[in-house]
């Protein structure tokens, strides 16, 4: 019999995230340098760097196959690097003596065994710290899970097993929070639930990493982008950033006289129709003065930016492991 | 709030005692000693059988149903993905082996030892009258007994340190069987001279010299023969903290 999940209540209200948990006793970082992964001859993450600081949500992206979960699992030492450092709040993470408040983790596939209930599996995790029970039961709210906390892990759906990870994440009260695919198999509610917890822990300042193959789902919470694919860093980058404008549509009747007129150091003109042409490297405002300037007409002027998804797409369109044939 | 030997050991009392499978394969173990030494004590009859023989003649069964209790324990970790969750908040990982061990290990001997003094009154009850009957104060009862739950402790620990070894319930368990019930048989198979060196040193063998009265030419001496099963378990406990220490999660 699956049980009847009574989640509801408690998950609609996302503000009970600064009710329990205060700001961080630990600047958390988390530090990825010159790191390589090898299983045989496959290379599954290649010299990867980049930090992950407090304060901020780092959205960790790439393709799937990228080496994302392998370099999660390294982070919290699960897998050793063939070369390289991973460190946590400064150093490696095997070395704490209070891991679960350095780092909370949830990790992609399921880590819990199914014959326990939800309150005995993070019953088990939390008393290798001496953390209290009211301190589960408290996760446990946080997540939605109180009504079904009695109920086995096997009988779980895909979105509460998720919730029972983030609150097993959270139980240390921990200064960084790494999440590999937070959303996966989460309702509605469950998703918006996700993003403000995370957006109200880096506001703590703690340090948030989470991973994701969808640039949509990351751009709304990430402040700070690590794009990585074939295990390489593709870009180091932030939302604001990776939007830069693509150049501008102008359609005219003159192509070649506005050519001539808009031409000079770094301004690339390119032919996209009869008359219309696309213009990088100087703004609608310099193309409509020139323009002006000769009289000559134009039917319209508008700069075109590149959606976070295409350019996401344009940039790990080499480095994407596993396609569709087409 | 960090990391304890005594947390961690408290954790894994916590997963051993939150799992249903753990209280029927201690319960199993638990009748499988009390039914067969009953029956035992009721039918069986032999020139060299004592009483603690016929008593604790389900305590080969039983031995395989701890060491299935502790491979579960052990294998279940990898097979159901909890051992990511485990080693993410203790990421020294070999506390885990030690404290998983110390739990099933403890759990097996005081459940097992009860089991034994069980069976050798419920047995004594029923023996027929060909046997003669012994007391708990008669020389070596006591040791038997004791040592039998010793025995059995120790099978429950080789159990979770295969389990986590081979990281498969199944592979797991197949060795363990494989050990305790088909080595000997093997053994026998060898020409005379080797078998009679050996058989004495293999597990189970070993493992039983300490719950029988009566020591022949080929079986060690009690202690030495529970001192050899120990050597066993240290062996794969040793092989285990490599493996665990030198291979990813």
């Amino acid at each position: 019999m699956v049980p009847e999940y009574h989640g509801r209540a408690e998950s609609v209200d996302c503000g009970t995230t600064d009710l329990t948990l205060g700001a961080p006793s630990v600047a958390g970082m988390i530090q990825i340098r010159e790191v390589t992964k090898r299983y045989g001859t496959k290379t599954v993450v290649d010299r990867l760097s980049f930090t992950a600081k407090p304060g901020q949500v780092t959205g960790f992206l790439g393709p799937n196959g990228a080496g994302k979960s392998t370099t999660m699992r390294m982070v919290v030492g699960l897998d050793a690097p063939s070369a390289g450092d991973v460190l946590v709040n400064g150093k490696p993470y095997a070395s704490s003596k209070a891991p679960l408040r350095e780092i909370g983790v949830l990790l992609e596939a399921k880590a819990a065994h199914p014959g326990r209930t939800a309150v005995s599996h993070l019953l088990a995790l939390a008393r290798t710290h001496g953390i209290p029970r009211s301190r589960v039961d408290e996760v446990l709210g946080l997540a939605g899970l109180s009504a079904v906390a009695h109920k086995r892990v096997g009988a779980f759906s895909l979105g509460m097993g998720q919730r029972l990870g983030i609150a097993a994440a959270l139980l240390g009260d921990p200064a960084v929070v790494m999440l590999d695919e937070p959303v996966n198999g989460l309702d509605p509610e469950g998703v918006l639930w996700v993003r403000k917890l995370l957006t109200g822990l880096a506001a703590e300042g703690r340090t948030v990493m989470l991973s994701s193959h969808l640039m949509s789902e990351v751009s709304l919470i990430a402040d700070h982008l690590v794009i990585v694919g074939r295990g390489g860093l593709l870009a180091d980058t932030t939302v604001a950033e990776l939007v830069t404008a693509e150049g501008v549509r102008v359609v005219t009747p003159a192509p070649d006289a506005l050519r001539t007129t808009i031409a000079g150091p770094g301004v690339t003109v390119t032919s996209t129709g009869a008359e219309e042409l696309l213009v990088a490297g100087a703004s609608a405002r310099v193309i409509g003065l020139a323009a002006a300037s000769r009289g000559i007409p134009l039917f319209e002027l508008t700069p075109q930016n590149a959606s976070l998804e295409a350019a996401f797409m344009d940039l790990t369109r080499d480095a994407v492991e596993y396609e569709a044939s087409r | 709030m960090k990391i304890t030997p005594g947390g961690v050991v408290a954790a894994e009392w916590t997963k051993f005692s939150s799992l249903r499978s753990t209280w029927i394969t201690t319960g199993i173990s638990v009748f499988l000693l009390i039914a067969f030494g009953m029956i035992a004590s009721a039918s069986f009859s032999g020139d060299n059988l004592t009483s603690i023989d016929l008593a604790l003649s389900g305590s080969a069964l039983a031995a395989l149903s701890v060491g299935v209790l502790g491979a579960l324990l052990g294998a279940g970790e990898y097979t159901t993905g909890m051992i990511r969750a485990t080693f993410a908040t203790v990421p020294r990982r070999l506390p885990v082996l030690w404290s998983k061990s110390l739990v099933a290990g403890s759990a097996a001997f005081v459940t097992m030892t009860a089991g034994t003094f069980a069976a050798f009154v419920a047995g004594s009850a029923v023996l027929n009258a060909e046997i003669g009957a012994l007391d708990l104060g008669d020389d070596g009862v006591l040791r038997a007994l004791l040592g039998a739950g010793l025995y059995l402790g120790l099978v429950a620990v080789l159990g979770v340190a295969l389990g986590m070894l081979v990281r498969s319930s199944a592979g797991a368990i197949a060795i363990l069987a494989g050990l305790l019930l088909i080595v000997p048989g093997l053994a026998a198979l060898l020409p005379d001279s080797i078998s009679e060196a050996i058989t004495p040193y293999l597990p189970s063998n070993a493992g039983s010299a300490v719950m029988t009265l009566t020591h022949s030419d080929g079986t060690l001496a009690p202690w030495a023969g529970l001192a050899v099963f120990a050597g066993y378990v240290v062996v794969t406990l040793a092989a285990t903290a490599y493996r665990l220490k030198t291979t990813d999660a």
